[in-house]
């Protein structure tokens, strides 16, 4: 397959500040390929250095093969882009900022802007300065995909979307890609990687800790518990494989695991203790990484606060 | 150049052009039609007792309000010049500087043109709507003038000294070309435009009163347009090609620098 997207050795410092540094991995055409990690990890610097916006300190980053040009330019016409945090002319209307998108491209079918607009019930009649958050993220996406690019980029795409709309999103991204779109997106919601991604790449402090199939991410099957046993104090004969419960500040009684086992094994665990309260959950990227990278030894790796 | 990326930045600044203009052109039309009676006696004696460094700094000479082609040159143009170094210096500012502020360079440096396509956009959008005003305002002077004045007003020296006055807002808006890729903020831009007029008029001003002072007048854009060389039918060619230079190169500077400029958002 050839390659959508290639960076190699890809470093960029703001001055003495990492943004990131060696960042090698390639998302190839037709993947839709899920970019995690925590806040200030590095997701947006690579992405705006992929759109051309900042430039690398050291190594390259390759769309289509070609090396991003200095001040941007006709590479683009194959690429769209959503940003994390979407900003336009507050004077302008939802219809005039999609017509004034449209104009970069050649070709646009109108049929495909009216529906992506109906898809995401979004009113381009008015000025974009009345939009809430949630509408300037729709505006954000018709703007991206409105031109059908080979490649679309996504900064956090879901932020401000409600419920129905992240499904109707994510929907309409499993079709484009079907259709042949290659689809590389930031995110910190580990659903979101679940429900769509083929591969995933993890970055944390700039770097790239882990590059895989989604199958085999770690913590995947990562369940967060919080609980507590009539009588307080820590529950006691659990698994050892699951590590020690870890207190939860502010809350006496109350104890926290991270737990990798299957759904079976935990309810099973669950129901031979005498709980006054339960709570199982999917854990955030940050209580991920710090469970799967921050603990020291294995032992301590449930152990997330 | 970008035609889309025109169209959309004309639509944009439309409103604010049609409101500089108006008011440009109400200071134009109120000093204008004030030269039948700055011509009256009491008016010279009065400006008799002005102190001498006063009258030369702001040209308060005998022969301009004599003659209307003077006091048009050196009473009203740099006022209007004021006025329209501020408006280019700013408009020029927030066309590139808006991009930073609102966060829209996420939007426009990423699509299909190059950042320099852009840019040229821009500024033929600023070198339209700068001729626009200035021819508005030589059709305007000669309506006015033969109102006030029939038949002394020499529209070949004006056309001279309009086109000084274009020149030299076309400098300002260079040089705040070249400032705007450094700024991030439109109220800088609109700053750096207001200290621009202001400090090219008084700069000016003060360079006149002593002779110690003169060679600030060489930091202005109001000696290179040489309105009473134009007024007298000898325009300042040099000192209008200066003017011209200084907005190839600053606006030059600027396509560089906007080359080069990170967003980091």
């Amino acid at each position: 397959m050839p390659e959508a997207i290639a960076l190699v050795n890809l470093t960029k410092y703001y001055g003495k500040n990492r943004g990131v540094e060696n960042l090698n991995f390639a998302v190839e055409e037709g993947e839709i390929f899920g970019f995690i990690g925590p806040n200030g990890a590095g997701k947006t610097t690579t992405i705006r250095t992929l759109m051309g916006l900042i430039r690398p300190t050291a190594g390259e980053a390759r769309i289509f093969g070609s090396t991003i040009p200095p001040g941007g330019g006709p590479l683009y016409h194959q690429v769209g882009y959503l940003p994390a945090e979407v900003n336009y002319y507050p004077e302008m209307s939802g219809q005039e900022l999609i017509d004034y998108a449209a104009g970069f491209y050649p070709r646009v079918d109108r049929r495909w802007i009216r529906k992506l607009v109906e898809i995401l019930q979004f009113d381009p009649s008015r000025r974009i300065r009345t939009y809430s958050t949630g509408n300037r993220k729709k505006l954000g996406i018709i703007q991206a995909l409105l031109h059908r690019p080979r490649l679309v980029v996504l900064d956090e795409p879901t932020s401000g979307l409600d419920p129905l709309m992240r499904q109707n999103f994510f929907n309409l991204l499993q079709e484009l890609n079907v259709l042949g779109m290659t689809i590389f997106f930031s995110t910190h919601v580990l659903e979101e990687i679940e429900r769509i991604c083929h591969r995933v790449g993890l970055i944390k402090e700039g770097r790239l800790i882990h590059l895989s199939p989604l199958e085999e991410l770690p913590g995947r099957r990562m369940k967060l518990i919080t609980l507590e046993v009539s009588g307080g104090g820590p529950p006691r004969g659990l698994p050892e494989s699951w590590g020690q419960p870890v207190p939860v500040e502010g809350r006496p009684g109350r104890y926290r695991l991270a737990v990798q086992a299957p759904p079976g094994e935990i309810v099973r665990e669950m129901a031979r203790l005498d709980l006054e309260y339960i709570q199982i959950s999917d854990p955030s990227i940050e209580e991920l990484f710090l469970a799967m990278y921050d603990a020291p030894e294995k032992g301590e790796a449930a152990n997330v606060r | 150049m970008s035609v889309n990326v025109f169209r959309q930045e004309f639509r944009l600044n439309r409103r604010g052009f049609l409101i500089w203009t108006a008011m440009i052109m109400a200071v134009l039309v109120l000093y204008l039609s004030f030269f039948p009676y700055i011509q009256s006696p009491e008016y010279s004696e009065l400006l008799e007792g002005f102190p001498a460094a006063l009258k030369d700094a702001f040209n308060i000479h005998q022969i301009v309000f004599e003659e209307i082609n003077y006091y048009h040159a050196l009473q009203v143009l740099p006022y209007l010049l004021l006025l329209t170094s501020i408006y280019a210096a700013m408009l020029a500012g927030r066309l590139i500087s808006r991009e930073a502020d609102l966060n829209t360079a996420e939007f426009l440096f990423t699509r299909p043109v190059t950042r320099n396509r852009i840019l040229a956009a821009k500024v033929t959008v600023f070198l339209l709507m700068m001729v626009l005003l200035w021819m508005l305002l030589y059709m305007a002077a000669l309506v006015l003038a033969a109102a006030v004045d029939p038949g002394a007003f020499n529209t070949t020296r004006q056309l001279w000294v309009h086109l000084a006055g274009l020149l030299a807002t076309l400098a300002a808006g260079g040089i705040a070309f070249a400032a705007a890729p450094l700024i991030n903020q439109v109220s800088a831009a609109t700053t750096l435009g207001v200290a621009l007029g202001f400090g090219f008029f008084l700069v000016d001003a003060l360079s006149k009163t002593t002779e110690k002072l003169h060679f600030l007048r060489y930091f202005t854009v109001y000696y290179y347009a040489g309105f009473e060389d134009a007024a007298a039918g000898k325009p300042f060619y040099p000192g209008m090609l200066f003017l011209l230079l200084v907005f190839l190169l600053g606006t030059a500077l600027g396509f560089l620098l906007l080359h080069r400029k990170e967003y980091t958002g």
